[in-house]
């Protein structure tokens, strides 16, 4: 096992994916496993405020006097979780959408849809979100709806160009020479060539969606709380920086975490695209 | 009724290019035989490759009709309807994208396999793996994705593909303009094989060499027309057109 | 005066794929022109021949390639060792190079003029006159119809063939020494092909310019150069005249002749080469042609590496048993 480790590390950019995915994994394990890890309850409230890390309370106590280990971990289902499922939705319909663009011969349609496309991909996401959540009211469950809403048309632009380039391509003429219904043309032969840009781009998107959650809440927009949000728990602490640093350096490492391992992920991966 | 295999008669193909007329291929007739081999030779813009198309039923025709067998083969929906699919086929010029990247190639060809022949997957299976073995493509390799392999052997897989419809006629667009001198000679020797088993090819391309060497017959097109055609050793030891004289004539010696 | 104009000795080029990973791509490669020769360089693809250009082109380092050992002498310029100062000089002044037509061309966003008006000017300073009558002149004598006209006009408006004329009149616009042709017609019509080679023997002829063709076609190379250099899997394993061909000195040489297609009659058996040139990076110890070669012998494989040996004043090879096999030079 250690021996094929270390042949993949040993592939261009095999390193940075290794340790990418080993950060990426532990913080999310560690996450998800916290009950099991922690003896203290994120929202419990233990003692006098604002104790400074300890052995028993290795991330010290925020200003109400819960730990601040077991909360930023119990970010971790709120922070990750809501990003994993903020760019899975818009990708997967924006998939959907764009290979279906590939297939439209309707002139005045594409361009409509075009137009939208186009429209809603003109502003930066983080602007449009906190537009949108300011409208719909804060709460994480909004900020999906609104990534949701939004989103899938950046996957819907970089799907349906590439669909139409994969429609071109002569393995999709001899799949039309073999007589293959048009079904098993799109689902197994555009769709695995066009999700695989999809992905990679869902890969970066991550970072931002991340950044995104945590923005939001940090303003205020995002988690309510009590709920454990990195963005909220930065938020918090910023007034105690000076006496409590602990309060707000915890989360922002953990969400620096976060995204530096995506990025080592992405980093390794185009590496490895380039040397092929 | 026609009574050849493959019949065109004044075919033409005209693109409409942003309010541009571009005529590609312009009221053209040709003809293939059972077992024959039929060369298309042009340079580059000729239209050759379209009307390679053409014949595969992959680009509708502007006017004229193309016959299989005396049959139409544009009626309706889509070009050469039902079974009649199987019997003509077509190789591409570029190894790269001639094969889905995404797919082994084993799976490609157990794919056609399993669609034309109706055999369970596992036969299926063991036909391709034959098939591929016939093209010189060892087990190992099949099982490998296409960009593991040279562009010789994704020309040799696309062919396999290309069989295992068990096609009458194999129209072939410029199979070895893109790889290399090794590889080529390993195809054309495939070809020479099939040939020899029974199967008629349309070959188009731009390399005499490759023409002498496959064709019975030899068309001859420029700009869309065909400018002269004739057995393959006529039109090389004496060619009539001058288009065809330049041609001959600009061969390395 | 010495007819030598450039001599390329042993040459070891690596390539720098990881920070940890290399690979050797050219090993033991060796040539010499001469002043006016025309030498074709041949070799399938991955046998190191656009790496060699590049060496002589000083581009090697653009993909992480470097000179490991070996040495390149141009006139007396040592080239291996050269500064990007000493190239600056030398590209495109003493040393012309014209790509493949397929990979690299004129660029698209500028007029023919302005880019064939930089080849002309390069280091020198010269009245917008001057460099007009000079470009005028370089297109009329690559062939081109109505020069004025295809001053203005963009890459886009021109055929292949025309492209690759204009790539030729970039290239000799300063009178360069050496031309370094990398497969220039591979891709382009026969006919056009024909007019391209012709064109290189006519600047050959006029100008005294020594021209290195590198192609994949052996028919080409034999009709219209003088000597050819032979390379597989990175080595020069032949250099002969043109004319001596048929009595090449070395099997690889020879199954490239006799694998020619027009030798053939319709859908006879082609003399093909077994099996395939290794990958860079896997290539076995000893000759590397060993293991396709109808010759081979246990001294083929243990010889390291296989030299490459001078047989007589005109022909070289790197077959250490062509004595036994084709008994000496004729």
């Amino acid at each position: 096992m250690i021996k094929q480790i270390r042949e993949y590390a040993a592939l261009p950019g095999g390193f940075g994916i290794i340790v990418g995915v080993s950060m990426f994994l532990s913080i999310s394990i560690l996450g998800f496993a916290r009950p099991l890890l922690i003896p203290y309850a994120p929202d419990e409230l233990i003692g006098d405020g604002l104790a400074a890390p300890s052995w028993d309370h290795p991330f010290g106590l925020d200003q109400l006097g819960r730990d601040v280990l077991s909360r930023t971990l119990a970010a971790v289902p709120a922070d990750i979780g809501v990003a994993f499922l903020g760019v899975s939705i818009p990708l997967f319909i924006g998939t959907v959408i764009g290979i279906l663009l590939a297939f439209a011969k309707n002139r005045v349609f594409l361009s409509l849809v075009g137009s939208i496309i186009d429209g809603i991909n003109a502003f930066p996401l983080l602007i449009i979100a906190i537009a949108m959540v300011t409208f719909l009211g804060p709460g994480l469950f909004n900020v999906v709806i609104v990534l949701a809403l939004m989103n899938w048309a950046r996957y819907a632009r970089i799907a349906r160009t590439r669909a139409t380039i994969v429609l071109r391509e002569n393995y999709v003429e001899a799949a039309r020479l073999m007589g293959y219904p048009r079904r098993r043309i799109i689902f197994k032969h555009v769709t695995p060539n066009v999700s695989s840009e999809t992905l990679a781009y869902a890969l970066s998107d991550f970072i931002l969606v991340i950044v995104i959650i945590s923005g939001l809440s940090f303003l205020g927009l995002g988690a309510r709380p009590p709920a454990a949000e990195w963005g909220s728990m930065i938020a918090d602490g910023r007034v105690f920086l000076g006496e409590a640093w602990w309060i707000t350096v915890f989360p922002g490492i953990a969400l620096c975490w976060s995204a530096i391992s995506i990025s080592l992920i992405v980093e390794g991966l185009s590496r490895r695209d380039r040397a092929n | 009724m026609s009574n050849y295999l493959i019949e065109a008669k004044s075919l033409s193909v005209t693109f409409n290019s942003y309010g541009f007329e571009v005529p590609a291929v312009r009221e053209v007739d040709f003809y293939l035989d059972k077992r024959e081999v039929v060369g298309v030779v042009g340079e580059s813009g000729s239209g050759k490759s379209t009307f390679a198309r053409v014949l595969a039923g992959l680009q509708v025709p502007t006017s004229g009709e193309v016959t299989f067998k005396g049959e139409n083969i544009f009626r309706g929906q889509q070009a050469y309807p039902g079974e009649l699919r199987k019997a003509v086929q077509m190789v591409f010029q570029d190894p790269y994208s001639s094969l889905n990247p995404r797919m082994r190639i084993i799976n490609a060809v157990t794919e056609a396999v399993i669609h034309h022949q109706a055999a369970s997957r596992k036969d299926a299976k063991e036909i391709a793996h034959n098939l591929l073995q016939r093209m010189g493509i060892s087990a190992t390799d099949a099982s490998k994705y296409p960009n593991a392999l040279s562009g010789g052997q994704r020309q040799r897989a696309s062919v396999a593909r290309a069989l295992s419809a068990q096609p009458e006629v194999l129209l072939a667009d410029e199979p070895t303009s893109a790889i290399d001198q090794s590889a080529q000679s390993q195809l054309l020797e495939l070809f020479a094989e099939l040939i020899a088993s029974g199967l008629s090819v349309v070959l188009v391309s731009h390399d005499l060499g490759v023409i002498r060497y496959l064709c019975d017959r030899v068309y001859v097109m420029e700009s869309g027309l065909f400018v002269e055609s004739g057995i393959t050793k006529d039109i090389f030891q004496s060619p009539k057109d001058s288009y065809t004289q330049k041609l001959i004539a600009s061969i390395p010696k | 005066m010495t007819k030598v104009l450039a001599e390329i000795r042993d040459l070891r080029i690596d390539v720098r794929v990881t920070r940890r990973l290399r690979l050797r791509i050219v090993d033991t490669a060796s040539l010499v022109i001469n002043k006016g020769q025309l030498l074709g360089l041949i070799g399938e693809s991955g046998s190191g021949k656009t790496m060699l250009c590049r060496a002589l082109v000083g581009t090697l380092n653009r993909r992480g390639a470097y000179i490991q050992s070996g040495s390149i002498d141009f006139e007396g310029i040592d080239l291996v060792n050269a500064s990007k100062k000493d190239w600056r000089s030398i590209r495109g002044h003493k040393i012309g190079y014209i790509p493949q037509s397929a990979l690299a061309g004129p660029n698209p966003v500028m007029r023919i003029g302005a880019q064939l008006a930089e080849a002309v000017t390069q280091r020198g300073r010269k009245s917008k006159d001057e460099v007009r009558r000079r470009s005028l002149e370089l297109l009329e004598l690559v062939q081109i119809r109505r020069p004025e006209v295809v001053l203005k006009q963009y890459p886009y408006e021109l055929s292949g063939g025309m492209k690759q004329r204009v790539m030729i009149a970039c290239a000799i616009a300063q009178n360069p020494k050496l031309i370094v042709a990398d497969e220039p017609t591979t891709g382009l019509d026969v006919t056009v092909q024909a007019e391209i080679m012709e064109l290189l023997s006519k600047i050959r002829k006029e100008f005294d310019t020594s021209i290195i063709l590198v192609s994949h076609d052996l028919q080409l190379i034999n009709s219209i150069c003088d000597d050819i250099v032979v390379m597989h899997a990175g080595a020069t394993i032949e250099k002969l005249p043109s004319l001596k061909v048929t009595s090449a000195l070395h099997p690889y040489t020879h199954a490239l002749y006799d694998s020619r297609i027009d030798l053939v009659e319709p859908r006879g058996k082609l003399r093909t080469i077994k099996g395939q040139p290794p990958s860079v990076g896997k290539w076995p110890t000893g000759c590397r042609f060993a293991d396709r070669c109808d010759f081979v012998k246990d001294v083929c494989r243990s010889t390291d590496p296989a030299p490459f040996m001078q047989v007589d004043d005109s022909q070289w090879s790197a077959c250490i048993r062509h004595k036994e096999i084709y008994g000496g030079a004729k």
